[in-house]
């Protein structure tokens, strides 16, 4: 029998099924699954194209649960997608339970660095270079952004899916191995400065709080006692204040902006917060 | 400023390829169309007013900045706050006359869309629920080993949801939106108040600003949330912050800057990250991704 080698097309299509489909149809019980065996289908279906009793067995493979962060989780589907290859080839080593082993194994933690770099630093840190560019409402940062991370994600994806192909579990050691942990670092540190531009940039929180004298005059303006000892020192304890309340005392997102609301009530009527409305 | 069936239905569209589970797909669609400061070109484009829209989706991007990710948990759907909210906070802000640059308009911009966006959220769990009808038709046509079925059940089947829980929605919002909006200015106007009125006006309509004010601490500290693991990790977001806010360096100009240190982070922690391996064999340690390539 001869070797079965995936076709450059059939790999096409499955990463493109992929990085298209991963979460269009999307439930709280089943989440990316269907994206996956939507995913696999081309393969399946070149390798065992005579074979439907195979081809189901290989299928149901891809039933079980998964849920990860797509953008890397990309290299989970390429690295199945060689190791469907090889039992396809008849390796011995390769069953439905090692398959889906990895895959349990795996989607936990890419999802853990996923969501840190993908979605709490990548984004953000394009957002924000966007958002430095949108001054006046100029379209020239959002095209900014449209562009370069449409590139960022597609080619990156390609590179991880076919680079999970290519070395199989190999791949995965290098995001989690040292050169991985290194750029992770580096990245994290970049974002964070970034994201403290940002919030110094478009976030104001200021308050209107002062003490006169007996001529009408402010003697003691609390805005600017603050901004003399670190500029923004207002925005940065309200930002730090969130983290605190989310990080530490397990407060949800919409708890926290309830807070909020009430917070700038009070702050309202006893004279701290006035956003200098001309009445 | 006003939106009609048309417009309000390219809307609907746009709220349908960009949510979470959207059928963009997650980099087009969630990653790229659902985030504010593009929902706010696109709302710009079809209502005809470019910088209004930017200004008002990157006021709103700040509060969303660090949104929801498929594998955690649902804070808003983007779908609302960029194609609901954004087009009221727009109308908003014309209706009462305010400059989308301004302070008070970023403002009346944040804490307008924030509210509406709210309701993504409702918009989120209806799609979600909805998908399973056609996961289980799906899992049918799997155990018939009907396998040309499932791009069906992934990519068009879907739109059923979307059309319930975001078109008809967005229509549905954006077209009744407006007379809302009118209304409150009615109600609640920013000038022109007898001095009777100031205080039980005065107080909601500052709360409204002060809020607006506030609510992008909460999409910084969720974004701190997934950088800082303990109390150094604050430094290199204070040191950004006071780059833009004690020396006045730019965004762009500040990531520049952020990119030294992340390089000098990145040499350091290879050093010592190498330092056993050198020990072990010094020539492997030079180029680890591609000495790995040739060991397969």
């Amino acid at each position: 029998m001869a070797e079965k080698k995936l076709s450059k097309k059939a790999l096409s299509s499955g990463f493109h099924r992929w990085y298209y489909g991963n979460l269009t149809c999307f439930s709280q019980e089943h989440m990316q699954t269907f994206g996956y065996l939507c995913s696999m289908l081309p393969l399946c279906k070149e390798l065992y194209a005579d074979d439907p009793d195979r081809m189901a067995e290989s299928m149901d493979t891809y039933r079980t649960f998964f849920n990860t962060e797509p953008q890397l989780g990309a290299i989970i589907v390429g690295v199945t997608a060689g190791l469907e290859e090889a039992r396809a080839n008849g390796a011995e080593d390769v069953d439905s339970e090692t398959i889906n082993g990895l895959r349990a194994g795996l989607m936990g933690p890419i999802a853990g660095i996923g969501d840190s770099l993908v979605v709490g630093t990548v984004i953000p840190i394009l957002l924000g270079i966007a958002m430095g560019m949108s001054g006046g409402g100029s379209p020239a940062g959002a095209i900014f952004y449209i562009i370069v991370w449409n590139l960022f994600a597609y080619f990156g994806m390609r590179f991880l899916y076919f680079k999970g192909y290519d070395m199989g579990t190999k791949a995965v050691e290098f995001l989690v191995g040292d050169i991985g942990t290194a750029i992770r670092e580096a990245v994290t540190t970049l974002g964070g400065i970034v994201i403290g531009a940002v919030s110094a940039t478009w976030v104001s929180v200021k308050t209107s709080f002062a003490l006169y004298n007996e001529a009408g005059e402010a003697y003691m303006v609390l805005q600017e006692k603050l901004d003399s000892v670190f500029p923004g020192l207002l925005t940065a304890i309200f930002v730090i204040f969130c983290w605190w309340l989310m990080a530490k005392k397990r407060f949800s997102p919409l708890k926290v902006m309830g807070l909020l609301v009430v917070i700038a009530f009070v702050g309202v009527l006893v004279g701290f917060f006035n956003p200098g409305l001309s009445y | 400023m006003s939106i009609n069936l048309f417009q309000a239905i390219i809307l609907g569209l746009f709220a349908s390829l960009s949510s979470m589970p959207g059928l963009g797909g997650t980099s087009i669609g969630n990653y790229t169309l659902g985030r504010p400061l593009i929902g706010g070109l696109i709302c710009g484009i079809v209502l005809g007013d470019i910088p209004t829209g930017i200004m008002v989706g990157a006021a709103m991007q700040v509060v969303y900045i660090a949104l929801v990710t498929p594998g955690g948990t649902v804070s808003a759907d983007v779908r609302a706050v960029s194609y609901i909210g954004i087009p009221l906070a727009m109308i908003a802000l014309k209706s009462y006359g305010l400059d989308p640059a301004s302070a008070e308009g970023t403002a009346l911009a944040t804490s307008f869309g924030t509210m509406v966006g709210t309701i993504g959220t409702v918009l989120f769990y209806g799609t979600a629920t909805m998908n399973l009808v056609w996961q289980h038709m799906g899992w049918a046509w799997v155990d018939k080993r009907e396998y040309d079925k499932l791009p069906l059940v992934d990519y068009v089947l879907p739109w059923i949801s979307h059309i319930c829980f975001s078109l008809i929605p967005t229509v549905i919002m954006c077209m009744a939106g407006e007379p809302v909006v009118n209304l409150i200015k009615e109600k609640l106007p920013m000038d022109g108040i007898p001095m009777k009125t100031l205080f039980t006006v005065g107080i909601p309509m500052k709360t409204l600003f002060t809020v607006g004010a506030l609510l992008p601490c909460v999409g910084i500290a969720i974004l701190l949330k997934q950088i800082v693991r303990n109390v150094l990790d604050f430094v290199p977001y204070l040191t950004g912050f006071t780059l833009a806010a004690s020396m006045g360096v730019n965004l762009v100009a500040s990531t520049v800057i952020a990119g030294m240190f992340a390089i000098l982070i990145y040499k350091l922690k290879m050093l010592e990250l190498r330092k056993p391996a050198a020990a072990a064999s010094s020539a492997a340690a030079e180029n680890g991704w591609d000495d790995d390539e040739e060991d397969i």
